[in-house]
């Protein structure tokens, strides 16, 4: 047989027996791909101006991706390396020598490379049209499947495999060339180190990692980014401390309650525990570290789609919306690009007054403590522009009863605006409160309707109030073009005096245009942080998996005996799922109980009104632990059935 | 306390039968050490694994107490094991990750004993063993012969009635190997333990009080030590060891 043969036999086997790392390293390929190809798609590049940053962001996260996955392949390779060491000793003893044993390695691995690289850019071609049909349906376009092949998407692909590989191949190349036949044949009996060793060490770093785990975590929390730093420098020397002290710290507390230790399956469970601990509690933090990024970068995605769609859901109320700083300002130019190339349905043009008191703001800012206002005094509508803005917005006319104002405001000011029992004098008019209305009217901004709230009054108690700002909103039979937008910012450059500082600033929105910026801003931000994330938690978990695997003979052996202990087969199944779920469930505790409440501070940080809904923190937080719990789970799944199918007697 | 009834154990396919045990019958009485001796592939494993109801025999019955084991479920077979039988292995079969102390422990928590008393029992158990000053040790920090009495332990902590010694002597060094079947021998003379002990070592086998060789999956022969002495017993199993032939070099 010749060593091309033996390497391909071998290739094949390593894919089978380490299938769950086989099959990482395909999606792995798949994931480049498909992420490459996004990158040189023209036909994803070109659908809006900010596109263009998608290159730069899919390349910076990529740089990200390949560390991640090479670090994966070179902790498997010279895991199956150390594992192998006796079949690759006993190729040294009968003869051959360590450059042609390093180089069957080499090729059997690169087959097994190049065999996941194959698989994995068809894959990955099925992915891309996946993200293609996401990013088309972001921006409002239909999909038609259509299967490319993107030849500078494979190569960028086969640059980062090459990197990936070759440095893992080179280390364990230069290993086995150096290696004797003893040190090949007895690598699996050697302990892996302990790092920490006294009782009382480990004791002293559990407590003080504790204490620097809750202080990381308020610090992360502080905003400031300096402090931030030093906060996520404490979360990780907690994880360290942590892992590497628990293994002491775990059999401590069950020697001091002996009852509890030889409980149910306690023993068989926590020892299992603490030996896992003590041999990879350096991997375990690691991974621990890993799983809390993942959780943070898919919070984090969520909190920015959040902020995206919650921002431009108010902006985005009105297919065309022109608001006028300068009261003395007219909407003039505006007004006739309006008429001559864009056909409208309805408009209104209308001002927003100042109803000469703050009462309701000053209500506000003592009642919640996020308020943030422009307004120094009250802003109104009248009733009759209310009701035309209303039509326009294509929502249900409401009635203003005599002797009462409205309010209509963002989500978050109703509760305590139905509360608010103040009547409204306006000049001769005393008004009562009325009914709130809640509807998106564009209430975000400076020169908007309100911020968060605008009161509604009779078309007659406006008599003498000042003007704000005005405004032009309109609803048009086809959405505002891209060019026609441009068309009309180009009127308002004209407008502005270079000359001097720029004053009035005028505010045009449209309701494509703040679509289509949520559509970019989403597939630049959240696509690779979902990239990240991806690649995070799948290497994690095939590392776990592995580690998990090669324990197959010991959990053999352990429950072999149990057998002739006396265990039964549903008692042995029973103790097997909790060791399993106490291993798999240990690093992903601890960015649980960091990753929560970062990301509901996170999403608590955009201004009132926006994280509302589906993009409301909580719902942020348990959609980022279902989607990282949904791909962990596919990794446990796998690993389960494998392992009881081969660890439990028949 | 033990019967075997004319076992019989049949391997492999329907054109390749192999017969591991041929008819074998013996009784072991209460607060017997009966030693099994055979060269390797004679059938001693195949019959200790029966009695321990892992695996199944082909035909014939085990009785034990009166009770036919085949006709125990599953369940009742694991009930069976860890309230009535003990063992010792030659390789030990100690849990690396569980101290000496939570190894002998383990046998009662299977046991479903209470957990509050486990702990003395253990302490126990060790006194009588002198194991006491390694109970907080793991397996890898103690010696091969303090294994084997962790081993024996376990066995015996529990209550189980009969305990099956898998070669016990097998990876231990000579004076080891005394020490162990002396306290073998103190555990069946002072605590009552009945022992059925397999072994190809002659000089283990004169321990017991009782000898039987196995040959082909049959009983071939049946020593009674009485009341001589160890020496004599041992010098009279190395004749019958002559007398089997080829196999004295397999045995001894």
């Amino acid at each position: 047989m010749t060593l091309y043969k033996l390497s391909l036999r071998n290739a094949r086997r390593q894919a089978r027996d380490y299938l769950i790392y086989f099959v990482t390293v395909v999606l792995a390929a798949a994931l480049l791909y498909s992420f490459n190809a996004l990158v040189f798609s023209q036909e994803i590049i070109t659908l809006s101006e900010g596109m263009n940053m998608l290159p730069m962001m899919i390349a910076m996260a990529g740089v990200v991706v390949v560390g991640v996955f090479g670090w994966l392949v070179a902790y498997a390779t010279k895991f199956m390396l150390l594992r192998r060491g006796r079949e690759l000793g006993t190729y040294l003893l009968i003869g051959l020598e360590n450059r042609q044993v390093a180089r069957l390695f080499f090729l059997e691995n690169l087959a097994v490379g190049g065999g996941a690289l194959a698989l994995g850019t068809v894959l990955g071609g099925l992915l891309y049209q996946a993200f293609r049909a996401i990013t088309l349906t972001l921006f409002g376009l239909s999909y038609h499947f259509a299967f490319g092949f993107s030849f500078p998407a494979l190569g960028l692909t086969i640059v980062c495999f090459a990197f990936i590989y070759l440095f893992a191949l080179h280390r364990s190349r230069r290993y086995i060339r150096r290696a004797n036949i003893c040190e090949l044949i007895y690598f699996d009996r050697q302990n892996e180190g302990v790092v920490i060793r006294t009782g009382r060490k480990r004791r002293w770093i559990f407590t003080v990692s504790l204490v620097l785990g809750a202080v990381g975590a308020c610090l992360l929390m502080e905003g400031d980014a300096i402090v931030g730093v030093i906060g996520a420098g404490s979360l990780i020397l907690f994880l360290f401390g942590f892992f590497l002290s628990s293994a002491s710290e775990v059999p401590a507390f069950f020697d001091r309650r002996p009852a509890r230790k030889y409980r149910g399956r306690n023993l068989l469970v926590f020892r299992t525990l603490t030996s896992k601990l003590a041999t990879m509690g350096v991997l375990m933090a690691v991974i621990s570290m890993i799983f809390t990024a993942t959780l943070i970068s898919e919070g984090t995605g969520l909190v920015f789609r959040g902020l995206f769609t919650g921002r431009a859901a108010d902006t985005a109320c009105f297919d065309l919306f022109i608001s006028i700083d300068d009261p003395e300002r007219d909407h003039g130019p505006y007004l006739d690009y309006v008429e001559k190339n864009i056909p409208v349905e309805q408009s209104v043009q209308y001002a927003v007054y100042l109803s000469g008191s703050s009462a309701v703001r000053d209500y506000l800012t003592s009642s919640i403590s996020y308020y943030y206002f422009n307004f120094y005094q009250d802003p109104v509508l009248r009733y009759s522009d209310y009701a035309a803005l209303r039509l326009v917005a294509g929502y249900r006319p409401v009635e203003l009863k005599e002797g009462q104002y409205l309010f209509h405001c963002m989500t978050y000011l109703e509760e305590p605006l139905r509360e608010y029992g103040r009547s409204l004098q306006m000049g001769e008019f005393t008004l009562k409160p009325g009914d709130v209305h809640t509807e998106h009217l564009s209430q975000s901004g400076g020169i908007t309707n309100g911020r968060g709230y605008i009161l509604v009054v009779p078309d007659e108690a406006v008599e003498g109030l000042a003007v704000n700002h005005r405004t032009y909103a309109a609803r048009t039979a086809r959405p505002v073009s891209q060019e026609q937008y441009d068309a009309l910012h180009g009127l308002h450059n004209d407008r502005l005096d270079w000359s001097g500082p720029v004053g009035h600033v005028d505010r045009i929105t449209t309701r494509a245009s703040e679509e289509t910026e949520v559509a970019s801003q989403t597939v630049l931000i959240v696509f690779p942080l979902y990239y990240l994330a991806l690649a995070l938690t799948m290497t994690a978990a095939a590392i776990l998996t592995i580690q998990q695997f090669s324990e197959s003979e010991r959990y053999r052996r352990q429950f072999a005996l149990l057998q002739k202990l006396g265990m039964d087969r549903r008692e042995m199944a029973e103790a097997l799922r909790v060791q399993f779920a106490v291993y798999y469930a240990l690093p992903a505790v601890p960015p649980v109980l960091i990753g929560v409440p970062f990301i509901l501070h996170l999403a608590r940080l955009p201004e009132p009104g926006v994280m509302v809904g589906m993009s409301s923190p909580g719902v942020i937080a348990a959609a980022s632990l279902v989607i990282f719990f949904l791909i962990y789970a596919v990794y446990i799944l796998l690993a389960y059935t494998s392992l009881k199918r081969n660890v439990l007697p028949a | 306390m033990l019967q075997i009834q004319n076992i019989e154990k049949y391997y492999g396919s329907r054109n390749n039968v192999t017969r591991a045990l041929d008819r074998v019958s013996f009784d072991v009485e209460d607060g017997e050490f009966l030693a099994i001796m055979g060269a390797s592939g004679s059938g001693k494993t195949t019959l200790l694994n029966c009695i321990s109801t892992i695996d199944t025999i082909s035909a014939g019955k085990i009785l034990l107490d009166g009770v036919n084991i085949a006709d125990l479920c599953e369940r009742d077979l694991a009930k069976f094991r860890r309230e009535r039988l003990g063992f010792v292995f030659q390789d030990f079969n100690l849990l690396d990750t569980l101290t000496i102390e939570e190894n002998i422990g383990l046998a009662l928590s299977i046991n479903h004993q209470n957990p509050g008393t486990v702990q003395s029992r253990v302490r126990e158990v060790a006194g009588k063993l002198g194991i006491t000053d390694i109970l907080s040790r793991f397996p890898y920090q103690v010696s091969g012969g303090q294994k084997q009495r962790t081993a024996c332990a376990r066995a015996i902590v529990a209550g189980q009635s009969l305990l099956l010694a898998d070669e016990p002597t097998g990876a231990l060094d000579s004076r080891s190997s005394r020490n162990l079947l002396e306290m073998m021998s103190a555990m069946n003379r002072e605590m009552g333990v009945t022992i059925l002990m397999v072994t190809h070592d002659a000089y283990s086998a004169g321990y017991a009080g009782r000898l039987l060789f196995l040959k082909d999956g049959r009983v071939f022969n049946e020593l009674l030590r009485g009341d001589r002495g160890r020496a004599v017993f041992y010098h009279e199993i190395l004749d019958v060891l002559a007398a089997m032939g080829g196999d004295i070099s397999d045995v001894i």
